[in-house]
């Protein structure tokens, strides 16, 4: 009973104990927060990646592809066990471009991207897209009926795109008849007259010197006149292709002036004019180019692929780039992700003797998943070091506790306290002290969690600079995932080390001599 | 005197090393302490009566010798067992009060329970065991002062709450060590009184270490210790003892 009275009276009365719960409480913290965001990073990047990347990925090892994938689809169809495991399966063309596009200030904008040629509603089936569209997050934010993705440029797009050509063709119209009005008007040329001489006549016949007169007359005319204005190209109305351009690559950020807070521009709308500009396949690689309508946006909030994709009709791009049924991937979604590796070494039987690389998604995401796992290993580690710390200072300040107490130990001995109760009392103390710590690390550290985004934005107004810029990381806000788990073992690290480190102080404690105690002033 | 002594102590030598330096406190010191005696030990400083407290009161251990309590050697119990001695049989006064200044005077009090008590034993006995602290404190005449910490109390009420904590689990011995040393003349005189009552009325058994030979006329027997030994009596009878019986 002294021993639970006296640990908690010295809880209260030292101040020192403070400093030893707020070291165990701010290691606790920062291990939560820390692991949360980590853990929230890690599986919201799993998910995203998942979703955008589909379950089997079957790709070629060249920028020209592999031939014949709808033969191939048909081939994995006729597998029996393939074909009972696989959900849907789409044909992807990825290639590099640069995408051409003008400002709204009017100046030209220039990037490279990658392009992805997809078939619409075999890339929706496969999934990791149709959601990821605006119009599908317009919809849902606004609960209205989903549409369909689609490369179909939408009546009032067309309409104002119609539009846009039309004005251009006007004003081409206009200063071509400006330009023609502007030309001096030039006597029409005419050939030099020539009498013939008479047959007979008195006249010599017409011999080389009159030849080169002629020519001579001829070149001079030739020269007055002004080199005609070419006839105006009719305007054939073409409404070009259906695009869908990453949300990053058609806004941009920047600092409001008369503010100074962060807002997002946007560069390319929905109906704009863009040029894809990439390579055709073959011995000599040649650019081409086609212009492309914006009907949507692809918003998955990694930045990787927002501010890099621009999907386009797969069939379009095959012969923009010459790669008439040929695609650089096949993405396959599976009934049951538990059966991808079996699903994935039954395809490469299938395929054992052609150049595919054929992974699940983690595969081939490997090196980045790794690293983040390391990433969080190593944090971990190094911030279990802060509450190593603090379990040193609970060392260094409950050697100094007991010294201070050495006489209260040996009354307590004179009392008829054991060595065994001395030590449970500064034991348990420490535990006290490690408990008490990781509660309020514990709270402090939620806190933080799950108002990550609040602190960010608090700190990113007192210092100017935001700490967590989406356009660096993948997500546009701080993702966390409080792992229940995760927190229980650093609450019971925080308290074992608390624990242990008063091990030795509590030893020397139940190693006093009374007498020697008594007399300790 | 009773033919057993309640206490005995046998040729106790003790001896504290300190470096090269070795200080022989005690040289075969022989003493009986009767059930119901009230005997205090007077002696110059460094003749060895803490030494022999503590080593009575099993705080300390001899080097060699032997001490008995009703025929039973306690010297050489295990720790655990002379745990229990000091928290049961023997109650310690000390000059310097020795409260622990985080408790409240009925903690303090309280406090030799607590130890003897398991946290369900206690929960069990605690309103016995607090009417026990409560009559024990109303005694030594501290009721007033029930929730005081000791740096809020006088030196006297300091150690009459110590007497009470010595107390609270009824001992049979009570082994002052310079009960009034650290007070003035009234609050000396006020513990030894309250000591005298507890020896009479109580039948309390009473080791009072003491340099004031005022005091030791009010107990029953007295020894003086010379050098880590008992004087004779009839050493005894020399001055300045026999000034104070002289004097009485």
């Amino acid at each position: 009973m002294y021993k639970l009275l006296l640990c908690w009276r010295y809880l209260k009365t030292r101040y020192l104990a403070f400093a030893c719960i707020i070291s165990v409480m701010l290691g606790v913290a920062t291990l939560i927060v820390v692991n949360s965001v980590m853990n929230g990073f890690s599986t919201k990047l799993r998910t995203l990646l998942h979703s955008v990347l589909s379950d089997v990925v079957i790709e070629g090892h060249s920028m020209e592809g592999f031939y014949d994938p709808v033969g191939k689809i048909g081939k994995i169809r006729q597998h029996p066990y393939l074909n009972s495991q696989i959900d849907s399966m789409a044909i992807n063309l990825e290639t590099f471009a640069m995408i051409q596009y003008r400002k709204q200030n009017g100046e030209i904008g220039t990037r490279p991207v990658k392009v992805m040629g997809i078939e619409m509603k075999s890339r929706s089936a496969v999934g990791g897209f149709h959601e990821h569209l605006r119009s599908y997050h317009d919809a849902v934010a606004k609960k209205q009926p989903i549409p369909p993705a689609s490369f179909e440029i939408p009546k009032e797009i067309r309409q104002r795109y119609e539009e846009a050509e039309r004005q251009l063709n006007e004003a081409r119209q206009r200063a071509f008849e400006e330009e023609r009005k502007a030309t001096p008007k030039v006597a029409p040329f005419e050939l030099p007259r020539f009498e013939l001489p008479k047959p007979g006549g008195e006249e010599p016949m017409l011999g080389i010197g009159d030849m080169q007169r002629f020519f001579e007359e001829g070149k001079k005319q030739t020269k007055q006149a002004a080199v005609p204005a070419p006839m105006p190209v009719p305007h054939v109305p073409r409404v070009p292709p259906g695009a869908i351009v990453g949300h990053l690559i058609a806004h941009y950020n920047y600092r409001d002036p008369t503010d100074g807070k962060p807002k997002q521009a946007c560069d390319i709308q929905p109906g704009d004019s863009i040029v894809l500009t990439t390579v055709s396949t073959g011995e000599s690689l040649r650019p081409v180019y086609d212009s492309f309508v914006v009907v949507d946006y692809f918003k998955s909030e990694m930045s990787e692929y927002d501010a890099n994709c621009v999907f386009v009709p797969l069939e379009h791009l095959q012969n923009l780039r010459s790669m008439q049924n040929r695609a650089s991937s096949i993405l396959i979604k599976l009934k049951n992700y538990n059966e991808a590796d079996k699903v994935v070494k039954t395809l490469s039987e299938l395929f054992a003797g052609e150049r595919l690389a054929i992974n699940t998604w983690e595969e081939k995401q490997g090196p980045l998943l790794k690293a983040i796992e390391i990433e969080k290993s190593i944090l971990n580690i190094l911030l279990f070091m802060i509450i190593a710390v603090a379990g040193f200072g609970i060392l260094a300040i409950f050697s100094m506790i007991v010294s201070e107490k050495t006489r209260d130990i040996g009354i307590l001995k004179a009392l008829g306290a054991s060595s065994g109760g001395i030590m449970t009392i500064f034991l348990s103390y420490g535990l006290l002290l490690g408990v008490v710590g990781a509660v309020l690390g514990t709270i402090l550290g939620l806190s933080i969690t799950w108002n990550i985004n609040g602190v960010e934005m608090l700190i990113a107004k007192i210092t100017g600079s935001r700490v967590f810029s989406g356009e660096v990381y993948y997500f546009k806000e701080i993702p966390t995932d409080v792992s229940a788990w995760a927190v229980a073992i650093v609450n019971l690290g925080a308290v074992t080390i608390a624990t242990v480190f008063s091990i030795l102080p509590a030893l020397r404690a139940a190693m006093l001599q009374p007498v020697e105690s008594l007399r300790y002033e | 005197m009773n033919a057993t002594p309640l206490l005995s102590a046998t040729n106790l030598q003790k001896a504290y090393v300190k470096f090269a330096n070795r200080i022989e406190v005690l040289r075969g010191l022989e003493i009986d302490v009767a059930e119901g005696e009230f005997l205090s030990v007077i002696g110059n400083s460094g003749s060895g009566k803490s030494t022999m407290l503590h080593l009575l009161g099993t705080l300390d251990q001899p080097d060699e010798g032997t001490i008995h309590l009703e025929g039973r050697r306690i010297d050489n119990l295990p720790s655990q067992e002379r745990d229990e001695l000091r928290n049961r049989t023997f109650g310690f006064i000390f000059q310097f009060y020795h409260l622990l200044p985080e408790l409240s005077v009925l903690e303090n009090v309280l406090a030799p329970a607590m130890i003897q008590h398991s946290v369900w034993s206690w929960w069990w006995n605690s309103g016995e065991l607090h009417e026990a602290a409560l009559a024990m404190i109303e005694r030594v005449g501290l009721s007033h002062r029930l929730t005081h910490r000791p740096q809020e109390l006088s030196g006297g009420e300091m150690q009459r709450a110590a007497i009470a904590r010595a107390l609270i689990n009824r001992p049979r011995i009570l082994l002052a060590d310079e009960p009034t040393g650290n007070l003035d003349a009234a609050n000396g005189q006020h513990v030894m009184q309250l000591l005298r009552s507890l020896n009479e009325h109580d039948g309390l058994t009473i080791v009072m270490v003491t340099h004031n030979l005022e005091l030791v006329r009010d107990t029953d027997r007295v020894v003086r210790l010379i050098d880590g030994r008992v004087e004779t009596p009839e050493k005894m009878l020399a001055p300045p003892l026999a000034e104070v019986g002289a004097a009485t």
